[in-house]
């Protein structure tokens, strides 16, 4: 064996690993949305799955994103007609818990779907710890920009748009965004 | 209970291989070769292990036990038997199992059929097979498990992606390119055995790596005909090949088998290209692996790419280990492989085949440059860009012809080197193969430069091979008098590597020149028509007569009757119809295609108005396509005979 | 002995020297071609903001189909539709029918050029599925849709 051709070889595939993990860490499918960093459109929506106390809302309630103003809002677009969004389902049910004593709304918003499917599908996961509102006509869903099912979109306390998941979102994802938004508000809000 | 077998089975191979592979090790460092009997049954119980989780997974979907999470995510109630079975490759985890099987057989196969074999090379070899199969083990246990539990059983479920149940080539198109693909691990773990004991240098490695690879080749060879067919049939655009990344995976590793094949008879034949050829071996695995992971991880967008998760990190790690390997085992050799020869003169056998490994490397290098730039644009620049057909036609043609002619050129010249007479006298008469191919193009309509300019290529390798045959041939009936067509036989039987070789030399000239003609002189027309009305196209009368629709158990259908008339008689009714299928928000158009050897006719329904009052018809008429797959079983048949066992006293004698 | 070895290194030298420079010609040609044969993937209000460069130049455009503005000919097998992200939208014209459930908000790629006119000439119109399964609502079955077509219901 010569040994020091072959260590010179293999450390040529190095910047070709790092390269492809870079790949990895990209959405092929994402479409650049130049929603991120814009106001969050406003909406209006009535909830129709009150989701479980503490963070529970009566069905019927109206939520709007100007009322949310001041909580960072993670907006989960979802259906029950969509596969990928059950395995997202634990994670998002599971990470509004966790961070219920935080200024953190989460909030489902029903896609091109019926309310009485979407309740039976939540019942069929065995609940959601956050409420649902739905999307008639699927009129908020364009507005932000929605490229399908499930998709999250986070909104900082400024009522901007700072990131978009497309895609189930993985529980690592979902807490690094969010830890990383609780810390910038504090950092900007107290110089 | 049959989600609990195949999952035990399938921890319980992981177990074994593993077990399998770090026995040789052991055996080395222990000095205890005896050892590597225990890596033998390894081998034999891991096949028998995957053999049994996969029969658990048939069997799960077959009795639609809802409760194995795969069955629950592919299976439906109302699908037919059929695809019921062949969706076991429909999606990721089920491609996942496939795929081990496979590698788990061509294992066992390697060491059955070399069961007589002395020596450590073959034990070897495969335990390296094994070690990739332990990947595969960690795949199907972790990311890519398919017998989750789902609980509560869902009553139904969605069945399989309608475009794999659109069409019975499915059945034949993954399996046979899973053979393929999987089957290019055989000759890499010969070579890795290779250097690992040190027979490097030794030809037994290069002849058992050259049959297997050709094995393989055969099998991606009808994998991509196959998969070029279903798109044409399925897809409804009226073409075979779109430079898809996932098309580019599979006919890469293709391209440097095929490299592999041609240097390895340089290096048999002269000693020469012998790190060259190692390289392309080891390089062909690569590939294979790096296709899967491009199209299974999401890392670029393509049609047929399945949905990304974790599984990409995983492959990312394996083609690390791979890589690094790799690297470090060849270039620790390559002092070793030094060539015993020198090159014969410029005009030899030699250089043609110097020159047709160097283009099909730059072709393997264009498509891969192509296929990945994508993600190199948005890394360096932060741009998202796509890398369409008018890049590789460009880069590509160029190429394709050069190697059409290379094969006219290579079989006419021998080895070493001739005098300039006699190069005149072997390569001057095929050129009138070339003016008759020009004259036939021009005659039908054909203008396209490199359309020509195949054809051309084409029409002297024909002339050049055939002249080959024809030597053979009229040697042996002037020398032993034998009817020509016992000659054949005879000549083909002597040397089955040459003229099985030729005949799939012949068949990629029918591939090409059937490839450059149908799109060269390709018509079509979109129309929108009432019932009653009419179209026409390259002399055909395309009348619709009613836009209907029925109900079958998986799917509705909405077809629009169709009848093709020429000069007033009617030749044929065809029905491009639009699948809907429940689970899918878009009907899947199925196109109707009335193929003769002169061409296809191929009608796809685009549109129809709900009362049935209009429907939008394409028409596309492509001539010589039925020759694309023609041609593609003429590859495999050429190869066939280069494989057909010849009597085991010949053999020795060839290696 | 020397003499023809230091001739032999010169030859590979040479040959190496060869190589090298086949190989930077073959790249410098496949970049090249790289370079004139990418489309970008853009959005209506990157393509806007392009400006002249984004004129005339092959383009794929992805976005969602603006509610209320498919217009589809049969006859002519004219489309026309808008593309939007929210913040900006493009006029598409494409020749040729449009998949059979085109609707309003669907996400959609198409590829083309974008004309001086202000209205983009789509070559390729694909529709977007960013997941596969999805059930029909009330009344889109197609044996729903399209009743007056369905022989005798059931076979």
């Amino acid at each position: 064996m010569n040994w020091r051709r072959a260590l010179i070889a293999g450390a040529v595939a190095i910047p070709v690993l790092f390269f492809f993990a870079w790949g990895l860490t990209r959405d092929p499918g994402e479409i650049p949305s130049p929603l991120p960093g814009r106001a969050a459109p406003d909406f209006a929506l009535e909830v129709f799955a009150p989701g479980e106390p503490p963070l529970a809302r009566a069905v019927g309630d109206t939520v709007r994103a100007s009322a949310l103003k001041g909580r960072i809002v993670v907006l989960n677009f979802w259906a029950s007609w969509c596969l990928a969004c059950r395995d997202e389902h634990t994670i998002l049910s599971q990470g509004a818990r966790a961070y219920a004593d935080q200024p953190v709304t989460f909030l489902g918003v029903l896609y091109n779907d019926e309310p009485r499917k979407g309740n039976a599908w939540i019942a069929e996961m065995g609940g959601q710890s956050y409420p649902s509102v739905n999307d008639p006509g699927a009129r908020t869903a364009i507005e932000y920009g929605l490229y399908g099912v499930p998709e999250t979109f986070f909104v900082n306390a400024e009522g901007r748009v700072v990131r978009k998941h497309t895609g189930p979102i993985p529980a690592a994802v979902l807490k690094g965004i969010l830890d990383s938004l609780l810390a910038a508000p504090r950092a900007a809000t107290t110089p | 209970m049959t989600r609990l077998i195949g999952l035990d089975a399938l921890w319980l191979s992981l177990a074994v291989s593993l077990f399998g592979v770090l026995l040789v090790p052991a055996a080395i460092i222990r000095r205890r070769p005896e050892w590597l009997a225990w890596t033998r049954s390894a081998v034999y119980t891991n096949f028998a292990l995957l053999t049994l989780a996969a029969g658990a997974m048939v069997y799960g979907l077959v009795a639609h036990d809802f409760s194995i999470s795969y069955v629950a995510q592919v299976g439906s109630r109302a699908t037919p038997l059929l695809f019921t079975v062949i969706s076991l490759w429909g999606a990721l985890e089920g491609s996942i199992l496939f795929w081990a099987w496979v590698l788990a057989f061509y294992a066992a196969a390697v060491l059955w059929v070399n069961r007589d074999r002395e020596g450590t090379l073959v034990p070897y070899a495969s335990a390296v097979i094994l070690a990739v199969a332990v990947f595969f083990g960690i795949l199907l246990v972790g990311p890519a498990n398919p017998f989750h539990l789902v609980s509560p059983v869902p009553p139904d479920g969605p069945g399989p992606n309608p475009l794999l149940q659109n069409h019975i080539l499915m059945a034949v198109h993954p399996p046979l390119l899973y053979l393929g693909y999987v089957g290019l691990t055989v000759p890499f773990a010969f070579a890795v055995a290779a250097m690992l004991n040190g027979e490097v240098l030794q030809d037994h490695w290069v002849v058992l790596a050259r049959r297997w690879t050709l094995v393989a080749w055969a099998l991606l060879s009808a994998a991509i005909i196959a998969g070029m067919w279903w798109s044409y049939e399925v897809l409804g655009w009226g073409g075979y090949w779109a430079w898809d990344p996932v098309e580019n995976a599979s006919f890469m590793p293709w391209l440097t088998a095929t490299a592999y094949l041609h240097s390895v008879m340089v290096q048999e034949r002269r000693g020469l290209l012998r790190l060259w050829t190692l390289n392309l071996v080891v390089a062909t695995f690569v590939l294979t692996i790096l296709g899967t992971f491009l199209t299974r991880s999401g890392i670029v967008s393509s049609v047929h790419a399945f949905t990304q998760g974790t599984i990409g990190w995983y492959f990312l790690a394996f083609i690390g280990v791979v890589l690094v390997a790799a690297l470090v085992l060849v270039a620790g050799n390559s002092d070793r492989l030094k060539s015993e020869g020198q090159l014969g003169g410029v005009i030899s056998r030699d250089t043609v085949f110097l020159l047709n490994n160097l283009l099909l490397t730059a072709f393997t290098f264009t498509v891969l440059v192509g296929t990945l730039f994508p993600l190199v644009a948005e890394a360096a620049r932060g741009v998202k860009v796509s890398v369409g057909e008018p890049f590789f036609n460009r880069m590509t043609l160029p190429i394709c012809v050069a190697l059409l002619f290379l094969m006219g050129v290579g079989p006419a010249l021998p080895w070493r080197g001739v005098s300039n007479d006699e190069a005149r006298s072997r390569l001057l008469p095929p050129a009138v193969g070339a003016a008759l191919a020009l004259v036939i193009a021009l005659m039908s309509g054909v203008r396209m430069p490199y359309a020509l300019l195949a054809w051309v290529s084409a029409g002297y390798a024909i002339a050049a091979v055939l002249r080959e045959y024809q030597r053979g041939v009229g040697g042996r009936m002037r020398a032993r008098g034998e009817r020509w067509l016992v000659a054949l036989v005879r000549l083909v039987r002597g040397n089955r590597r040459r003229y099985g070789g030729f005949l799939s030399h012949i068949g990629v000239f029918v591939v090409a020149l059937a490839i450059a003609t149908s799109s060269a002189l390709r018509r079509e027309h979109e129309q929108t028509l009432r019932p009653g009305e009419s179209m026409s196209l390259a002399g055909f009368e395309i009348r619709l007569d009613k836009v209907s629709g029925r109900e079958e158990p998986q799917r509705a259908v909405i077809g629009a009757a169709v009848t093709i008339l020429r000069g007033g008689a009617v030749l044929r009714r065809m029905e491009p119809r639009m699948n809907f299928y429940p689970t899918q928000q878009s009907p899947v158009p199925t196109p109707d295609v009335r193929s003769t050897p002169a061409g296809d006719l191929y009608l796809t329904l685009m549109a129809f108005r709900p009362d049935g009052t209009t429907a939008t018809i394409k028409a596309i008429h492509e001539p010589l396509v039925p020759w694309i797959w023609i041609g593609g079983m003429i590859v495999i048949l050429g190869a066939l005979v280069a494989l057909w066992p010849t009597p085991a006293r010949a053999t020795e004698a060839a290696a | 002995m020397t003499a023809s070895t230091t001739a032999r290194t010169r030859r590979r030298r040479g040959a190496g020297i060869a190589i090298a420079v086949l190989v930077a010609a073959f790249a410098w040609m496949v970049f090249g071609g790289l370079d004139k044969n990418v489309v970008f993937f853009l959005t209506p209000a990157e393509l806007a903001a392009k400006g002249n460069d984004g004129y005339e130049v092959p383009v794929r455009l992805g976005g969602q189909v603006k509610p209320g503005t498919i217009k589809w000919d049969d006859r002519t097998r004219d489309l026309r539709f808008a593309v939007t992200d929210g913040s900006g939208e493009i006029l598409v014209h494409s020749t040729g029918a449009p998949p059979q459930m085109f609707r309003d908000g669907m996400g959609v790629v198409v590829e083309g050029k974008y004309g001086r006119d202000g209205v983009f000439r789509s070559s390729s119109l694909m529709v977007k599925h960013s997941n596969e399964y999805r059930a029909p609502k009330a009344g889109e079955r197609p044996q729903d849709m399209y009743k007056t077509l369905m022989q005798g219901g059931k076979t």
